[in-house]
């Protein structure tokens, strides 16, 4: 009796709560309140707010055209693994300072399963055979190898924060640093942290190929790149899994830098969270959006490995010594 | 010692029968069918008689010390032929063992169309001979005899298709950089024998960390630098792609799953137990430099590629640095790490190995610009393969994430421990060459197997299934390994990391009891407590049960969904509806080469690659001038440090 009710608490961990259906609300409430915000920004009247759920769900019952010369299994199998991968990491980020499924949550791991929505999605479209794709994910690969550095030099520098702290000199699990910052306050307020923190806001738009950063997709340019040959429900997974990532990797940043923060009630931590996560979008992802034209991908490439990397270097080398 | 069945026999007989093989392939001359049974039963064999070692070496912790014909050491001094299996050689005649025998796997049905198979395989079973000779081997002269061996049927494998071009260069330029380093080996073998009156390793061993000097310094630059051309590690990786590019894929397997593993075990041998250096933060600095530098040099260089086969071969050096980075840190869990990697490197790289050599033989070229959309003729070898390159770019749960992380694990472990800044720029650049590693097979995968279909490929078959199974073998064991970590450490790596860390058995062993503690003194080397504990955990199966219940729920929404396809009939077919979008314009192949897939990355390095590509000029003599520097510099660095 006890095992089954464990398997249905955590079925429904992976399901409802933080799993599939949290990810799905959260992720379709904030692309909308972006598209709204930016379409504000430009005296736009923009869609309403759920128009994404919307647009999921009309996908869902579109028929879905297979082109000749794709290879059917990953072509279809791609956005589902690039969904599965990106829920799995939803489990692992805590809510706040609170990990919900796993204590042992490694911050490297978190940075390879990031990997694998951005690779799902490379190789739906490889496999599509269409040339725009293989523009798209060739500009794709280079945004995530953009992306990686100054990802690698925060996730280090949050290692050894933590790490000197308890005494053990390096932390890379990730409910220990919640557990650290539930004791000793966000790691947002240690002034070496800062630098790392604001690393971390810029990388957020660039892995979620939000504008400017958005080179693999380029509507105007390359028929939205690997897209361009998905029609259907594969095309709303993978709409979906756009939406959830740019809700997964704001929720990092406040798990990461904001631990401090919550109240220990975890409905009320998963909505602070979230509210948290709304206005990071709307400052760093809808602003810059309505802003900003696209760069190029060599643009970007060097924006990342030069600037970018620059600051979160500096948090790098102030944990380092200690500070 | 009697009894011929005892597994005390074993190592001998694990070399004696893959020789024995060698000749007998020959015996068999023209029969096709003999000289397979030969080949097979030979590796068989001494695969089998290396597994039936694990319980006794691994297990029970024990170290067999063998004398050829029973003569033990008399008045001090070991003057008969010895073989000493502890974990660490046992591991890596299992890795050696277990490639060999998937590449004869393989060859059946691929060399199937060449010419002279039988000296194929005389040359095949000797190298392997060789190289477990040489991971068993107990003294440094009867190394360098295999070394020989090893080597020249190395360079005779290479140039096996000698009508293809650039073979006969290849195998050249392999010989000449080659030789330079075996005859580094023997020098430095004679400069030890002359100062120590012994080769044998248990009394180099005792002899060598007492009496530092001139000559036995120039010695170990001698011999560092004679592995490192085994292990191609940087400066010699122009050769490495040299000899994949021109050689059967079969022999790739061996060239790079296990000559340079049997270079990363001369390598660990000389400077844990002969020299016992590694204590020194200077030697430690040493091999995770050149491992830094190999990991990026080659991981970039490969980036620069248009062939597969020499792609691969890049790839092969830079996760060879891995695991010289790891071995290099000194420490329990980089040992491990390092040994955990080497083993997943021989499996994943094997693997890409046959699925090159599986698509040269369909396709008859390697050239990324001419191939393109072939995983609709070859889903079987495509599968394979993506398991292969997802293993290399350690994506979970495969086994090059497990022991990927922990190289992360364990030299930021060091940098930390140490407080040495050194070593946290090794833990960035293993984790950016990771994912360049990752961004060179989405290339392949890319310009090989999805994309367009060219013309002149759309009739190509699927390889037999001989050339399927053996890559089988080896993607199961990806899988394997990546999925039961605990039970690959446990039983693998961790013992072979224990024997690398109690040298003064190793020495007791071979010259009896109290043999170390009488020859040394207080110097004698004391067995350390090794601990494995980590900053974290890694439990891949957690994960797969999760990613297994969101796939099942996914797909189950998709079902209810229209997650199906209207069929393609022929009307639909005719009006275009499943072409390709191309706007409405006349479809065209895509105009970027797949060799230059990744412009945006390589536009802003454009600096470094045409630095790169000036000084792998290709020219045999830069290479073994390379090789003299090398040594040079080896020989200074040592006699500042040590």
């Amino acid at each position: 009796m006890a095992i089954v009710y464990s398997s249905l608490v955590y079925l429904g961990y992976i399901l409802i709560f933080p799993g599939f259906l949290f990810c799905f609300v959260a992720g379709m409430l904030i692309t909308g309140i972006d598209r709204k915000i930016v379409a504000k920004m430009q005296k736009r009247v923009g869609p309403p707010i759920l128009q994404p759920m919307y647009d999921f769900f009309k996908l869902m019952g579109k028929e879905t055209i297979i082109p000749a010369a794709a290879n059917k299994t990953v072509f279809l199998a791609a956005p589902i693994v690039g969904l599965a991968a990106m829920v799995v990491i939803q489990l692992f980020i805590p809510v706040i300072s609170t990990p919900i499924l796993y204590g042992t949550a490694d911050l490297i791991v978190i940075l390879y399963l990031l990997l694998i929505p951005a690779l799902a999605e490379i190789y739906g479209g490889s496999a599509s055979g269409s040339p725009y794709a293989g523009v798209g994910l060739s500009r794709e690969m280079v945004t995530i190898i953009a992306c990686e550095l100054p990802l690698v030099l925060i996730f280090l520098s949050v290692a050894k924060t933590v790490g000197n702290a308890m005494g053990t000199g390096l932390c890379f699990s990730l409910s220990d640093i919640a557990a650290y910052q539930a004791a000793n306050g966000s790691l947002m307020l240690k002034a070496s942290m800062i630098p790392a923190a604001i690393a971390m806001l810029l990388v957020i738009p660039g892995e979620t190929g939000n504008h400017p950063f958005d080179a693999a997709e380029a509507e105007t340019e390359i028929c939205e790149g690997m897209l361009a040959e998905y029609s259907g429900a594969p095309l709303g997974i993978y709409k979906l899994t756009h939406a959830i990532k740019t809700f997964t990797l704001t929720a990092l940043f406040v798990a990461l830098f904001l631990g401090g923060i919550g109240t220990g009630i975890v409905l009320l931590d998963a909505l602070i969270e979230f509210a948290i996560c709304v206005v990071l979008t709307i400052i760093f992802i809808s602003l810059v959006h309505a802003v900003t034209a696209r760069l190029k991908i060599e643009q970007l490439f060097k924006y990342y490995w030069t600037a970018v990397s620059a600051i979160a270097l500096i948090s790098l080398v102030l944990a380092w010594f200690g500070m | 010692m009697t009894n011929l069945l005892s597994y005390t026999h074993f190592p001998v007989y694990s070399i004696m029968v893959l020789f024995l093989g060698a000749f007998l392939v020959v015996i068999a001359g023209k029969s096709k069918a003999l000289r397979h049974i030969f080949a097979i039963c030979a590796v068989t064999a001494s695969l089998a008689c290396l597994i039936a070692l694990i319980k006794p070496v691994m297990i029970d912790g024990e170290v067999i010390a063998y004398w050829m014909g029973a003569r033990e050491p008399a008045g001090g001094y070991a003057i008969g032929i010895a073989l000493e299996v502890d974990a660490l050689s046992l591991f890596f005649g299992l890795l050696i063992a277990t490639a060999v025998f998937v590449s004869c796997c393989y060859s059946i049905t691929y060399m199937r169309f060449d010419e002279n198979v039988s000296q194929y395989y005389t040359l095949f079973l000797m190298l392997s001979g060789g190289v477990i000779g040489l991971v068993l081997s107990g003294d440094l002269f009867n190394m360098f005899i295999m070394v020989e061996i090893l080597t020249f049927a190395a360079v005779a494998l290479t140039a096996f298709r000698n009508k293809a071009h650039g073979a006969l260069e290849a195998a050249f330029k392999y010989l000449v950089v080659g030789c330079i380093g075996s005859t580094c080996i023997l020098a430095g073998t004679i400069m030890l024998y002359a100062q120590a009156r012994t080769l044998n390793f248990a009394q180099l061993s005792a002899f060598i960390p007492g009496n530092f000097n001139t000559s036995t310094i120039i010695a170990f630059a001698l011999l560092y630098i004679g592995f490192s051309t085994k292990a191609f590690i940087v400066p010699f990786h122009p050769l490495a792609a040299d000899a994949h590019g021109a050689a059967p894929a079969s022999i790739s397997v061996l060239i790079s799953g296990v000559l340079t593993k049997s270079g990363i075990y001369g390598i660990i041998r000389l400077t844990y137990f002969l020299f016992q250096s590694m204590a020194l933060g200077k030697m430690q600095f040493l091999l995770v430099f050149i491992g830094s530098v190999s990991m990026f040099v080659c991981v970039t260089m490969a980036l620069a590629q248009h062939d597969f086969k020499r792609l691969l071969a890049f790839h092969s050096i830079s996760q060879i640095g891995y695991v010289l980075t790891a071995c290099g840190l000194c420490t329990a869990l980089g040992i491990s790490a390092g040994l955990y990697h080497a083993m997943n490197h021989t499996l994943f790289k094997g693997l890409l190995f046959l699925a090159a050599g599986a698509v040269l033989q369909q396709t008859g070229t390697t050239d990324l610009n001419k191939l393109g959309g072939l995983s609709k003729r070859m889903p079987h070898t495509t599968v394979l393969f993506l398991i292969g390159a997802f293993s290399i770019s350690g994506i979970p749960p495969f086994n090059g994430f497990a022991s990927k992380w922990m190289v992360y694990q364990a030299t930021y472990q060091k940098a930390v421990e140490s407080g040495n800044i050194g070593f946290l720029f090794a833990t960035i650049i293993a984790l950016i060459t990771s994912v360049l590693t990752l961004a060179s097979f989405v290339k392949v995968s890319q310009s090989v197997f999805f994309g367009q279909l060219p013309e002149e490929y759309k009739d190509v078959k699927e390889v037999p299934f001989g050339m399927r199974f053996a890559m089988g073998i080896f993607a199961v064991l990806c899988i394997v390994t990546g999925l039961f970590r605990e039970l690959v450490t446990h039983y693998l790596t961790e013992p072979a990391a224990r024997a690398v860390f109690d040298v003064g058995k190793y020495i007791n062993s071979m010259l009896g009891d109290g043999y170390a503690s009488a020859v040394m003194g207080a110097n004698a080397p004391v067995r350390t407590e090794v601990v494995f504990d980590m900053a974290g955990t890694w439990q891949p199966i957690h994960w797969l049960l999760l990613l297994c219940i969101l796939l099942l729920a996914i797909t189950l929404v998709a079902l209810l969904g229209r997650y199906d396809t209207v069929s393609e009939n022929k009307a639909a077919l005719a009006e275009g509806k499943f072409d390709i979008f191309f706007g409405g314009e006349e479809s065209v192949p895509s105009q970027v080469g797949g060799g230059d897939l990744f412009w945006g990355f390589k536009h802003n390095w454009r600096h470094y690659f045409s630095f790169m590509h000036d000084l792998h000029s290709g020219i045999v003599n830069d290479y073994a001038l390379w090789a003299i520097v090398a040594l040079a510099l080896a020989m200074l660095y040592m006699l500042i440090v040590l």
